[in-house]
């Protein structure tokens, strides 16, 4: 497909300037490659408008869940066009704005994209409304836009360096005219120097809301007349109702409606609080299914016979295939296994509805606003154009809200209460029982090392299901694409099919083995288990060759600039090179993810009691840092949320259901259990990357490795909690 | 009928006696900035203060309210400027966002009755409040910071 182009005519400036008066309104035009990507070309009306009073807005589909990117984004705007910082408003495409419409866009904020995807198209739109403001105002006062510069909101008329007391407007009295003129095709970016804004910390825009309880989540959406929703579903995931007698709690208080939705039911209320306790007394039965026996050891089976099917294809072949298989030097084989994780969103799953057979609006922080509208669409016939989906701040994402079952189930409690507003929340005990959750999985390792002690060649069997699918990644399609073998799932492979290690001889297999839990994207996805498997198995080939964890990684990393750039960052940060403090024991690890390249030394004290982490050293390749004090906090998050789930994190399964509920067996870390982090921020020219994501891949190998320095027993299998009484 | 006051303002409020206090507030009194997050006092998303002390409302009946002090974070100060709320701005402490105002409640209730505490003391009033961001070295440094205000 061609990279769509835009031209804007004169009428369809005007036509986006009628909600809110004159105004100029510059569309974003996404770069190649992403413009010919055909999922990516369609998100394409994004936009900046200027509107009269000075009043900078721009309309992104990026939603803001903790990552920092509203903030981010907005300084890449202000800097370009030369606006004042306190002009801007970040919206999110709101429906029924005129300029976005879901119909025309996959709108979904994963893969940490947010900065990365839209830094070029804002700049260069950016750019093209500044030259826009300067050419009206070099007509206004009859000079050359060349003498004119964009400075906090203004254009400001310079000779010889000195700005001309008076002569300067605002950019809210050169819209009009501006608007009347053709969109320059090849606007010139500010050089370098002019580059102010970005590069260093501007305090979040969203944190004055955040600390005085005034941002709104999905949550706290309030709608004239609304409802409330509780549910009470399915414990076993494949199951479905049987039937419910809403006789049972039409008595209750409040109760206004029972409704049926996929696997269970919604019950309606006055308040919230009425609909759950209606909930749990509903009498509903479910159907019963083959996974009703299902548990972790059984799946532990099936992901064990995946280790030793002999009919799974080679995926990612480099060198020569027997050379892996090799008993002509030292061979190291291990096997390593995680457990299925939730998210824990901080929000819980919610979602607030208006529908009818015309038009369904939806209040809800998602990340995946057109996986609802798909959802809508297959399940209810709702049509793209009937469908109006507003975006709030979301109370984390980390990949869970990338789902539409929410969105169904709000809009099915609507229209049986004839489309009234209906928010429909899950207790927390769903939110843990739904599944939903981030793959469990195996991993086969293979070494053969030479007599120096370099690895000539790996072999590794991944065992477990293949999300991709789910996501219309099509797995021979994308071998395909990213010159893989066959079977290519990113989902499952991301991080060992793509590893940057020089290791000549290479093989990984990808044994799928097909579980009935829903699955979802975990922050950081496969990078989340392939970092643990991989980098704790190349600390196993050090140890096996005698060799420093450090020196051993950077001997394959031949080439490797930005491999070798974090790893040489952290070896400093942590003084590796040095023997440790008394009674510290280090681990380190490095993993590249969503663009990034991040490399971790985890310093832990360890007795014959007590293993603890107390700090860890973090060093970042992230290209140029737009704003170095949320890299460093989304760095500190990812470690305290990683350390969290490395420690006593898991999903087990019996009896076909989850067996965890709430926060008292599915712990978060603490505020008293978390290491004190410093982050270091490596900047070499690199392309952007993302940051929300890559400061987790880590942190599990770099522990578990300082717990084999600490103890020389090696644990291969997470959580760590359950090999250690700590 | 229950009576308290809230944000120094008196409410009755008519909702079942054992209404856990949080729901009163959000869905009856619209005050949203107090969050849910497990309804089982594991979580702190809902903290807020009664009489001053810090409290899990998602688990403290509506009836054990009667007569007594609410603050939430509307009600902690009139325009984000409590020391606290100032401090955790200097900071840029939250991510997502969602546990900051029972992150915050907690803080001032700490604060205010040991004004300077030492990250231990810190460690363990702050203990009941989660945050899967991870927002935690911010926030004890935010909390060193307001206790110096």
């Amino acid at each position: 497909m061609k990279p769509q182009r835009f031209s804007m005519t004169r009428r369809a400036f005007l036509a986006g300037a009628v909600a809110t008066g004159v105004a100029l309104v510059v569309p974003l035009r996404l770069s190649a490659p992403w413009a010919q990507q055909r999922e990516a070309a369609r998100i394409s009306q994004a936009y900046i408008r200027i509107d009269a009073s000075g009043r900078v807005t721009f309309v992104l589909p990026t939603s803001e869940m903790g990552q920092g990117t509203h903030t981010g984004q907005a300084q890449i705007l202000a800097e370009e066009l030369g606006a004042d910082w306190s002009s801007i408003t970040v919206e999110m495409p709101t429906q029924p704005a005129p300029a976005y419409r879901i119909p025309s866009g996959q709108m979904r904020s994963v893969g940490s994209f947010g900065i990365r995807l839209w830094h070029d198209p804002l700049r260069r739109a950016a750019a093209q409304a500044r030259e826009m403001l300067t050419q009206a105002a070099a007509t206004r006062l009859g000079v050359e836009p060349a003498t004119l510069q964009a400075e906090d909101g203004f254009i400001v008329h310079v000779a010889s360096g000195r700005r001309l007391p008076g002569r300067r407007l605002p950019f809210g009295e050169l819209v009009e005219d501006a608007a009347a003129l053709p969109i320059p095709e090849e606007p010139t970016l500010r050089p370098d120097g002019e580059r102010t804004l970005t590069g260093r910390t501007v305090p979040r825009l969203d944190t004055p809301l955040k600390v005085t309880g005034k941002a709104v989540f999905g949550v706290d959406v309030e709608r004239e007349g609304m409802l409330y929703g509780a549910a009470r579903l399915a414990p076993v995931f494949s199951a479905d109702v049987e039937g419910f007698d809403e006789s049972s709690v039409s008595g209750m208080p409040g109760v206004v409606a029972v409704v049926r939705v996929p696997r269970g039911a919604v019950v309606v209320a006055d308040s919230w609080w009425q609909a759950k306790q209606a909930a749990d007394a509903l009498d509903i039965t479910f159907t019963q299914t083959s996974a009703d026996t299902l548990s972790t050891d059984a799946i532990n089976t099936l992901l064990r016979e995946g280790l030793d099917r002999t009919d799974v294809p080679v995926t990612t072949l480099r060198g020569e295939a027997e050379a892996t298989l090799s008993t002509n030097g030292q061979v190291v084989e291990a096997e390593y296994s995680v457990p299925l994780l939730t998210h824990m969103c901080m929000e819980p799953i919610n979602c607030t509805a208006e529908s009818t057979e015309e038009r369904t609006e939806l209040w809800i922080g998602t990340q995946g606003q057109d996986v609802i509208r798909m959802t809508l669409e297959s399940a209810m016939q709702v049509r793209a154009e009937q469908l109006f989906i507003n975006t709030t701040y979301l109370g984390g994402g980390f990949g869970r809200k990338t789902h539409g079952e929410i969105a169904l189930q709000a809009a099915l409690a609507s229209r049986a209460v004839g489309g009234r507003p209906v928010k429909v929340l899950w207790a927390r005990e769903d939110d843990v029982r739904q599944g939903q959750y981030r793959q469990t999985m195996m991993c086969r390792f293979r070494a053969v090392l030479d007599d120096a002690g370099n690895i000539t060649g790996m072999r590794i069997r991944l065992a477990g299901p293949q999300m991709g699918r789910a996501y219309g990644f099509d797995p021979e399609q994308m071998a395909q694409a990213t010159g893989n073998l066959a079977n290519f799932d990113p989902f499952s492979l991301g991080g060992l099919s793509d590893m940057r290690y020089v290791i000549p001889n290479f093989v990984v297999e990808h044994a799928v083995v097909d579980l009935p839990i829903p699955l979802c994207p975990w922050r950081a996805i496969a990078h989340t288990f392939n970092g643990f498997f991989f980098e704790s198995f190349m600390d196993e080939c050090a140890a096996a060759a005698g060799r420093d964890p450090l020196a051993f990684r950077r001997s394959h990393c031949a080439g490797q600039t930005r491999m070798l750039a974090v790893l040489d960052r952290v070896a400093e940060m942590s003084r590796w090179n040095e023997p440790a403090p008394e009674g510290v024991s280090r681990g380190l690890a490095v993993v590249e993810s969503y663009g990034s390249y991040v490399a971790q030394v985890v310093e832990a004290r360890a007795d014959d009691r007590d293993f603890h982490v107390e700090r860890v050293h973090v060093a970042i390749d992230c290209g140029r840092a737009i704003n170095p004090g949320q890299v460093e906090a989304q760095m500190e998050g990812s470690v305290v949320d990683a350390l969290g789930a490395a420690l006593s994190q898991k999903v087990t399964i019996r009896d076909g259901r989850a067996e965890q509920s709430n926060f008292h067996d599915y712990a978060l870390l603490r505020i008293g259990e978390a290491p004190s982090v410093s982050v270091g921020i490596v900047e070499i020219g690199s392309p952007l990357g993302g940051v929300g994501e890559p400061g987790i891949p880590p942190l599990a190998p770099a522990l578990a490795n300082a717990m084999f320095a600490a103890t020389r027993q090696r644990v291969r299998h997470l959580p760590l909690a359950d090999h250690v009484q700590g | 009928m229950t009576a308290f006051t809230i944000n120094g303002r008196a409410v009755e409020v008519s909702a079942a006696p054992d209404t856990p206090l949080l729901w009163v507030i959000r869905d009856e009194l619209k005050l949203t900035g107090t969050k849910f997050g497990c309804g089982a006092a594991q979580c702190g998303a809902c903290t807020l203060h009664i009489d001053g002390e810090p409290v899990r409302s998602c688990v403290f009946p509506l009836s054990a309210v009667e007569g007594r002090s609410v603050t939430t974070i509307e009600g902690l100060s009139e325009d984000g400027s409590h020391p606290v709320q100032r401090a955790w701005v200097a900071l840029d402490v939250p991510q997502c966002g969602y546990c900051q105002s029972g992150q915050i409640m907690s803080a001032s209730a700490l604060l205010a009755r040991n004004p300077s505490p030492t990250d231990a003391q810190i460690d363990q009033a702050m203990s009941g409040n989660l945050c899967r961001c991870g927002t935690y070295l911010r926030i004890r440094a935010a909390i060193h910071r307001a206790s110096e205000a």
